[in-house]
């Protein structure tokens, strides 16, 4: 049960819903440092109540981007609005904002309470008012009966509660999140990416979340940035990335999807025949290419039709090759399946767990459309 | 327990009589001085006769009183002094990277390879030529800061690499001004440091001879005091007035060690 809000919260609340401005807004926003460029011509819009991650490799800029949005870095170029206000020239103490670092950064020095009433100390607000939404967090996050301990007295989750009830106690026009569960074990990391969704839930707060876990990203988000090269490779929905990647980086990353190479035979129209070390792959041909080009193809796991040899028939147009299972892999509800084919590659493919016909060392048949895979023409570099 | 080979008994017997040499040599002169300052028999105090007359004398003397005052007073406005200047100075130089830090650290430090007898000297031409400053308690104090910063800088700076600026960083998107922050956050990490810092420039001033003597004008402290009585020869008050130096340092240390073992200072954050 979510602790009720206090009232002094809901002329807060109403603004919010009567706000149009996008929660967040960035124009053409760059900053290098040396000869990095860390970010570069970044634009986005966040709204209200959307929970947006940040994607990318290490390096890839996420970590300056969001410093950038906190002010704790000024843009070189570009500017930077947080509800409707102009915010790039200002420090991170006048933008109202909440974030949640990476390794916590509670301080050391006070006990939890303090550490959470800390923005509410610095807006001056009553402290009474104080108080109040202090039970209020703490129940949200269900740390109750921890104010008085100290950060190094509790656990890496209960630290990161912490770090989430400072974040968001004053109702920030904005928070910001990078990597918070990072440093975190898998099954704490999975019970906390549902208590982040269900915090992002109640409180309409719109969420910046940056990882580099893509299935973070994928659970978490309504929408979602790839970032790579301090560039965005494409914005949207989740789904509409993951389905139709936009860029090669993109149909490389997510997903982590077989990787094909090969050269184009010949043209079909709107499919291309690839000559895929001896065996001929049909792959929707991607835009200016002609037969004799090089190749980058992405096939995504789950995407394979795997069975018995003459199980069913092929669709028209279909992908079907034979080849001999080398392993399965249990997963759970799916396994995954290593395919070896006649060329000698390896696919995997992800399934049903069960799946009695097949058998480790036997001969099996995997298809796939071509649409099933993302093809790009191989990049010079 | 397990057998010793001679061999290894004379390793350890020389190494044991090394140590108990080296300590007697650092602590003799000391303890001796104590131990002369309550006999009566200073020439050759050997069986002791005890007294306290050294004591008395001591306490009679015109300028002990004023001495022992001005002592603390230099002790004390050094300390803070420096401890304040070195906290900003280790403060600006990790927070602000520059290319030049290391240069800037240099420049903090060179002050310990001077000798001591050449900042006073100087500080008292400067103070005296430039500033136009007499020689009184407050010229004592800036000369003294001038060489108890560096060693406050080191104490400060050694704890102070070790602090997490971006805590700073966190506090500041909270809503905290700079200065906020350095009274929220980063002081209530690195006080130990600071009250370290200020002890030891504290103590180092409080004892300092060679600075203070020549900035302080006719006004007397404990170790002018000390220097003056030598002129005469050695007296037996002397004695008791190494004595009370020492007492007095010694005390401030063990202050610090009680501080440090009941967990009020922690010299040395060690985070989370
Ligand atoms: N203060 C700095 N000085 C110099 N270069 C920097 C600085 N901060 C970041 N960079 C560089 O900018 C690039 C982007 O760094 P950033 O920390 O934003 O990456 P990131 O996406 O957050 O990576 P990670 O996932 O490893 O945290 C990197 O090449 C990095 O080396
Ligand atoms: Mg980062």
């Amino acid at each position: 049960m979510s602790a009720a809000l206090p009232h002094h919260l809901t002329s807060l609340q109403l603004r919010d819903i009567a706000m149009t401005e996008p929660a967040l807004k960035l124009e053409q926003v760059e900053k290098s440092f040396d000869k990095v460029r860390a970010v570069d011509k970044v634009s986005l819009e966040v709204n209200t109540g959307e929970f947006f991650s940040l994607l990318g490799p290490s390096g890839s800029g996420k970590t300056t981007l969001l410093r950038i949005i906190a002010g704790l870095e000024t843009p070189g170029n570009g500017t930077v609005h947080i509800g409707g206000r102009d915010v790039t020239r200002l420090p991170p103490y006048a933008r109202g904002i909440g974030m949640v670092f990476q390794d916590f950064l509670l301080f050391p020095h006070k006990i939890v309470a303090d550490n959470i009433i800390f923005p509410l100390k610095m807006q001056r607000l009553p402290e009474d008012k104080q108080k109040e939404q202090l039970n209020w967090i703490l129940s949200l996050v269900r740390m109750e009966g921890y104010e008085d301990r100290y950060p190094h007295q509790l656990s890496g989750g209960q630290k990161q509660r912490v770090a989430l009830a400072r974040g968001l106690v004053s109702r920030p026009d904005i928070l910001l999140l990078d990597e918070p569960l990072a440093n975190l074990d898998l099954e704490l990391r999975k019970e906390m990416e549902v208590e982040m969704r269900r915090f992002q839930a109640e409180l309409d707060i719109p969420f910046i979340y940056v990882t580099h876990n893509q299935e973070e990203a994928l659970t978490l988000s309504s929408r979602m940035a790839v970032m790579h090269n301090g560039k965005f490779e494409q914005v949207g929905a989740k789904l509409d990335l993951y389905n139709n990647p936009k860029t090669r980086f993109v149909a490389a990353f997510l997903g982590s999807p077989n990787y094909i190479q090969g050269q184009i035979k010949r043209m079909e129209g709107t499919i291309a025949i690839l000559d895929w070390r001896g065996l001929d792959l049909r792959i929707p041909a991607p835009a200016n290419a002609t037969s004799g080009d090089k190749i980058d193809y992405f096939l995504k796991h789950e995407r394979i039709l795997i069975q018995s040899l003459r199980e069913s028939e092929p669709a028209k147009g279909e992908n079907r090759f034979e080849g001999t299972l080398r392993d399965i892999i249990f997963k759970g509800q799916h396994s995954a399946y290593f395919v070896v084919l006649e060329n000698g590659e390896e696919l995997v493919v992800n399934a049903a767990t069960e799946m009695p016909s097949l058998k480790i060392r036997h001969a099996v048949e995997v298809g796939w459309l071509p649409e099933a895979g993302d093809a790009f023409l191989k990049e010079e570099d | 327990m397990a057998a010793v080979s001679p061999k290894e008994r004379v390793v350890v017997v020389s190494q044991s009589s090394l140590l108990v040499f080296l300590y007697i040599f650092l602590y003799f002169p000391i303890f001796f001085i104590i131990y002369v300052s309550f006999v009566d028999n200073t020439v050759w105090p050997f069986p002791p006769v005890f007294t306290w007359e050294w004591y008395e004398r001591l306490w009679i003397m015109s300028d002990f009183h004023l001495g022992l005052l001005n002592s603390f007073l230099i002790g004390i406005g050094t300390g803070a002094l420096s401890s304040i200047f070195a906290a900003s100075a280790a403060i600006g130089l990790l927070k602000y990277q520059s290319r030049l830090r290391g240069l800037f650290a240099v420049l903090y430090l060179s002050p310990l390879f001077v000798a001591g007898i050449l900042i006073g000297i100087s500080s008292l031409m400067f103070h005296r030529n430039i500033l136009g400053l007499p020689g009184n308690l407050t010229s004592a104090i800036l000369a003294n800061t001038t060489q108890a910063l560096s060693f406050a800088f080191l104490v400060i700076l050694a704890q102070l690499t070790r602090y997490d600026w971006r805590m700073d960083e966190a506090a500041m998107v909270f809503g905290a001004r700079p200065a906020r922050c350095f009274w929220e956050v980063t002081l209530p990490t690195i006080w130990p440091s600071v009250l370290g810092a200020f002890l030891v420039s504290f103590i180092l001033a409080f004892n300092n001879l060679e600075v203070t003597f020549y900035n302080v004008g006719a006004i007397p402290t404990l170790p002018t005091i000390a220097w003056g009585t030598l002129r005469h020869g050695i007296e037996p008050e002397l004695y008791s007035l190494a004595t009370v130096i020492n007492g007095l340092v010694f005390f401030i240390l063990i202050i610090l060690f009680f501080l440090i073992r009941l967990g009020f200072v922690r010299l040395g954050y060690r985070g989370q």
